[in-house]
């Protein structure tokens, strides 16, 4: 065995990102490792290319018991990474890319001649062809996550991991990809794959191992299983449908209509995005991050330019509005990230609890400090929210309480439309049952309301309708009553709705 | 508890800073061979010694005040105004021309000379906001930049159009403004006058404004957090702008005090010389921008300056002694600033959510 | 005009380009790593001092130079160690040792030269003023480029070097690699942390030298705040000319030109403190080439994500 992970526990405080987790790789092998967000897939390849240490449980190489520092460790041992976000120069060239760490030199200078033959020498052998004089910067996607892998076949890896390897890239880049990492494969080199993408996994791997909540749930042989399988191994559990009614929506409380924004990359980042939200109805967004939700979020609430579109609310054209007058317009919006979005850290609870507010909590320009007082400590007490006092800064709270204050102010808007983008992420289960009845309360008040959240089984229990969002696009409508997770998940992964 | 907690270490952090600086004051004492207690002493006794001596303090620390409350407020919003010192020249001269040439009684000229102050310091301030907003310019470099110009051009005004030919002096000023406008003094025979009044009712004023009104929140939303200021409605640019104004007018009210109060005309360099404008940005900065403890951060270093004056006096040891004693307070700021970074990088890591 | 534009003119620019495009530089090597250093004035004024004092106390123009760049080199270490080890927000560090600076070399000039405001020595020498052999009987161009100060040449060829070490070298490329991105360069291995504080200390030796070219290089004394927005003046030069020494220096040379120019604009019964103006106004314009990273970037940057 080539490389072997065995009882691998790693533990934050608290929380347990992987427990007991045992994994291996063969020589000459593609092990994919597959997952929910949040289901340790990243620590576990994290600890094995030394950037974390394990709690405990150990790894060997060619039976030979290992233990890493940092990453040079684990470049030392053959292992290289390509992470995610990758880890390149944008203003350097490909071959100066290829090389850097180990450049060739000439006494003191660098060789730049060699390191361009070194990077068409390493290309052609593994047949990945760039041309080595290109900015990285100017090159797509997919050219950049070449140059990634023969930097790491640069360094002399054997064990390569590759994380999330195609979530940014276009559907011929992907088959360009899957096609190196089989030649790779049978030139010798191993390969562990993290992915969601069940498509491309059971096309490129030998072997699956699927985690959830921190645990193997099992290793398959890819010849042996199919993609449904492998959803409910990683989902794996009962959905609680909460109690709600059954309403008849209204009118269109929000319509978008072909919204694009073009960006700076090969791909635009919004692709014609239509859709409407009515009364009394929750849509859902589901999607794996940054298939362009933030951005949607940021364009509809104006904090983001679009190219192409309209975005009505409320009968109001808010296209290029700003973002007071859309708020104006009836908008309130619980955001993503609450520490970048959602809050000032420095301020404290109450100042942070009144922005959006003012209207109702100052006279002529003054703050009505008692208003504001009454204000905020009800939401304290309907929702739980476990600070010091009002004066509290906000950094002093819990991730879980700074997001159910966020919860509060949003809905206190009683706006005709509320955007809730990932209302629970980081929260415990006490905080998530307040937020989902809020949010259900908001819908029987008939608020029409855009939740989206990387958690399938949060929209899954939520919404009415149910929007897939791969790349930019919408790729699917479902009606939530009928939809299952695996179809969902399908979608997501950017393959095609079944039925 | 949390309340209570913040109030010590905004309390202690200061001190500590003080302490420091005179430690490193007494090295430099010692360096020059003076007898490090007998100099406090006299320093002290030349800030607050007689009552002359504290009027005299409070007098300097007018400007100083106003100077450091016009920047704190631009720094709560998160912008790096530096250009202080033109703006308060600019209102300098403002008013000393205004008090000269505007007919009426001499209440008018005072009121008009005051606003022309506050109207042209601060367009000259909102100038540069408005080319950060518009072009994106970096407002701490056109700030700085714009120091230079605008006591250039008012060099140039009072060296040419405006000069003084009436009295046989060579220097670069304009007349003297009529005694019916000039601030009245506090006490007979003293310097304090009534922008001091003006300076302490402004920061408490400010203290309230930046406390109780939305405009003031808005502000210090901003410069909390940008993101979450745009998030929420609070227009960057606009902000910008209107804060931008405010402040640099503030500059120029503290100019305008120091020609009606004090000078009563404008000469050239004599704001730049004492340093007032770079005083009151390092007040602002002692103080972490809040107004009242502006007001106090500028009481301190004035009587830093008008103690070294003191000391000077009575020992061999130089004036420039404050200056050390000021430079470490600042550094020892600039560390605090870390100290509450570092906390709130270990807040932010207590969420511990992962991934 | 053409008693304007004549030879004089062209060899006084090329001499106040020197502190400005010395300055630069420095500015320049701590922008590729990441640190925005406003702090360049301070570190002039330094310099321009303890050339002086060097200069005073060992009576070699060779040691004056040396105890200047050393002095600069412990001051930017100040610069480095609060910016880079207490990550203080590099802005505010930058002006507390502009103060720091300025409260230095007025304190000193009175201990140990007692005198205010300026120190002066007739019979101190200045920095020697080379003759190029073949170059200055060319015409036009030895009046020109013949008869500088030492560190004029040395700043052309300081840019040439480090023309060269950024950009051919292994270790200026490892430089630029950390400053282009310090997360990627981390999991290379690459020590982030100490290229920055080699960017630092490069650029307090290059302030050093800045300054010993502002206060020995053609009068030989030292006024309080000689300095007079060089070093701000410097900081657009490195923006202006992106970091990239070649760059710099072009932008430099029109800054000192501009100077220059104003000085010699003087001579034209224009008023001083108008003339005086000119390299801030051009500055200024300059700088409307040059934009700013979005506030919105910026604040993603600083703030913790809770990502």
């Amino acid at each position: 065995m080539l490389l072997e992970m065995d009882s691998i526990t790693k533990s934050y405080g608290l929380v347990t990102a992987n427990r007991n987790v045992s994994f291996n790789l063969r020589k000459g092998e593609v092990h994919a490792l597959i997952g929910e967000n949040g289901a340790g897939k990243t620590t576990l390849m994290r600890i094995l290319y030394g950037m974390e240490s394990p709690t405990s449980g150990h790894i060997k190489i060619n039976g030979q018991p290992v233990v890493f520092h940092d990453p040079t460790d684990a470049i030392k041992h053959k292992i290289g990474m390509v992470h995610q976000h990758f880890m390149l120069f944008p203003a350097f060239s490909i071959a100066e890319n290829i090389v850097i760490g180990r450049e060739p030199k000439k006494s003191m200078m660098f060789d730049r001649k060699k390191a361009i033959e070194e990077t068409i020498s390493i290309s052609e052998k593994y047949n990945m062809p760039v041309d080595p004089k290109k900015k990285v910067a100017d090159c797509s996607l997919g050219m950049q996550q070449r140059v990634e892998i023969l930097k790491v076949l640069h360094q002399g890896a054997e064990i390569i991991i590759l994380d999330e390897p195609t979530g940014v890239l276009t559907p011929l880049e992907v088959k360009e990809l899957l096609a190196s990492i089989k030649s790779l494969a049978a030139q010798g080199k191993s390969f562990i794959i993290i992915s969601h993408k069940l498509s491309e996994i059971m096309e490129v791997s030998d072997r699956i191992t699927v985690l959830r909540d921190g645990v193997v749930t099992g290793t398959v042989n890819a010849g042996e299983t199919n993609e449904e399988q492998l959803s409910r191994m990683m989902v794996g559990r009962e959905l609680v449908k909460l109690e709600r009614s059954t309403l008849e929506t209204g009118k269109p409380v929000i319509d978008v209509s072909g919204v694009s924004i073009k960006g700076n990359k090969a791909k635009p980042l919004l692709d014609r995005i239509s859709f409407q939200v009515r009364e009394g109805e929750i849509v859902g967004v589901a999607g794996i991050s940054g298939n362009g939700q933030s951005e949607l979020l940021q364009a509809i609430s104006g904090l983001m330019a679009i190219d192409e579109g309209t975005i009505v609310i409320q009968d109001q054209n808010v296209t290029g509005a700003s973002v007071k007058q859309i708020r104006d317009s009836g908008l309130a919006h619980i955001p993503e990230d609450r520490y970048l979005w959602g809050v000032s850290k420095e301020a404290t609870v109450s100042d942070n609890g009144i922005m959006g507010h003012l209207a109702s909590t100052s006279k002529r320009g003054i703050l009505n400090r008692k208003a504001i007082r009454t204000l905020v400590s009800e939401w304290v007490d309907r929702f739980a929210i476990k600070t010091g006092s009002l004066n509290t800064k906000a950094q002093y709270l819990s991730g879980g309480n700074l997001q159910k204050l966020i919860v509060a102010r949003e809905i206190a808007q009683q706006s005709p439309f509320l955007i809730a983008a990932e209302p629970t992420r980081g929260v415990d289960v006490g905080a998530m049952e307040i937020i989902h009845g809020e949010l259900l309360k908001r819908r029987e008040e008939r608020a029409a309301i855009l939740l989206v959240s990387s958690e399938l089984t949060e929209i899954m229990k939520l919404a009415d309708r149910i929007l897939v969002m791969y790349e930019g696009k919408i790729v699917g409508e479902l009606d939530a009553a009928t939809a299952t997770e695996e179809q969902i998940s399908l979608l997501m992964a950017g393959g095609k709705a079944v039925g | 508890m949390d309340k209570l907690k913040d109030t010590l270490q905004a309390l202690i952090q200061p001190l500590l800073a003080i302490v420091a600086g005179l430690l490193v004051g007494a090295i430099a004492i010692l360096l020059v061979g003076g007898d490090v207690l007998e100099t406090y002493r006299e320093m002290w006794k030349g800030a607050f010694g007689n009552f002359f001596f504290l009027t005299n303090t409070l007098a300097r620390a007018t400007p100083i005040i106003l100077v450091g409350l016009g920047v704190a407020l631009a720094f709560r919003a998160g912008f790096f105004n530096m250009g202080a010192e033109g703006q308060m020249v600019l209102g300098a001269l403002s008013a000393a021309l205004t008090a000269l040439y505007i007919p009426g009684p001499g209440l008018i000229k005072m009121l008009a000379a005051i606003i022309a102050a506050i109207i042209v310091a601060g367009l000259w301030s909102a100038f540069a906001g408005w080319l950060d907003s518009r072009f994106g310019m970096n407002l701490l470099i056109t700030t700085l930049l714009l120091n230079y110009i605008a006591t250039l051009f008012a060099g140039y005004m009072v060296a040419y159009p405006f000069k003084d030919r009436t009295g046989s002096s060579a220097l670069s000023q304009t007349q003297m403004i009529d005694a019916s406008a000039m601030f009245p003094k506090l006490f007979q025979g003293m310097t304090v006058h009534l922008g001091f009044v003006i300076a302490i009712v402004l920061a408490l004023g400010m203290h309230l404004f930046m406390k109780h009104t939305t405009k003031g929140y808005e502000i210090r939303m901003m410069g909390g957090n940008p993101l979450f200021a745009s998030y929420g409605g609070v227009n960057r640019g606009k902000l910008m702008i209107i804060s931008m104004f405010v402040s640099g007018a503030i500059a120029g009210l503290a100019g305008a005090s120091e020609v009606l109060g004090t000078q009563y005309r404008f000469l050239d360099g004599s704001l730049t010389a004492a340093n007032y404008a770079w005083s009151g940005i390092m007040a602002t900065l002692l103080a972490n921008s809040n107004p009242i403890g502006t007001a106090f951060a500028a009481l301190l270093l004035s009587a830093l300056q008008t103690g070294g004056m003191g000391m000077e006096r009575n020992t061999d040891v130089p004036l420039e002694i404050s200056s050390i004693i000021q430079a470490v307070l600042i550094l020892f700021i600039s560390a605090k600033i870390t100290i509450s970074f570092i906390k709130r990088k270990k807040a932010g890591a207590k969420d511990g959510s992962a991934v | 005009m053409d008693q304007l534009f004549d030879v004089s003119l062209f060899a006084a620019a090329l001499r106040m380009v020197a502190p400005i495009l010395l300055a630069a530089l420095g500015g320049a090597i701590c922008a590729r790593v990441g640190l925005f250093n406003v702090g360049l004035e301070g570190m002039i004024l330094v310099g321009a001092f303890s050339a002086i004092l060097g200069n005073y106390l060992t009576g070699s123009i060779t040691m004056a130079v040396l105890f200047s760049v050393v002095c600069t080199l412990v001051f930017s270490l100040l610069f480095a160690y609060m910016s880079i080890n207490l990550q203080a927000n590099v802005i505010v560090v930058g002006i507390a040792l502009n103060f720091l600076a300025t409260g230095l070399t007025t304190f000193s000039l009175r201990a140990i030269f007692d005198v205010k405001g300026a120190y002066y020595d007739k019979d101190m020498k200045g920095l020697p003023k080379l003759d190029i052999p073949v170059l200055k009987d060319i015409p036009w161009l030895g009046d020109v480029l013949s008869g500088q100060s030492i560190l004029v040449y040395a700043a052309i060829i300081i840019v040439i070097v480090l023309q060269i070490y950024l950009y051919k070298t292994v270790a200026g490329f490892r430089l630029l690699a950390a400053g282009e991105n310090p997360i990627a360069a981390r999991s290379l291995g690459l020590h982030v942390k100490k290229t920055q504080y080699v960017a630092v200390l490069i650029c307090g030796a290059l302030c050093g030298l800045a300054g010993a070219q502002l206060s020995l290089g053609n009068v030989t004394m030292f006024t309080e705040g000689m300095t007079n927005g060089r070093g701000f003046i410097a900081l657009v030069a490195t923006m202006l000319g992106q970091s990239n020494p070649i760059g710099v220096a072009g932008a430099s040379l029109l800054f000192g030109f501009m100077e220059a120019l104003s000085y010699r604009l003087q001579n034209f019964s224009i008023p001083s403190n108008i003339t005086a103006m000119l390299p801030f106004v051009v500055t200024i314009i300059a700088m409307i080439f040059f934009k700013n990273s979005g506030y919105k970037d910026e604040a993603k940057k600083s703030s913790g994500s809770s990502r």
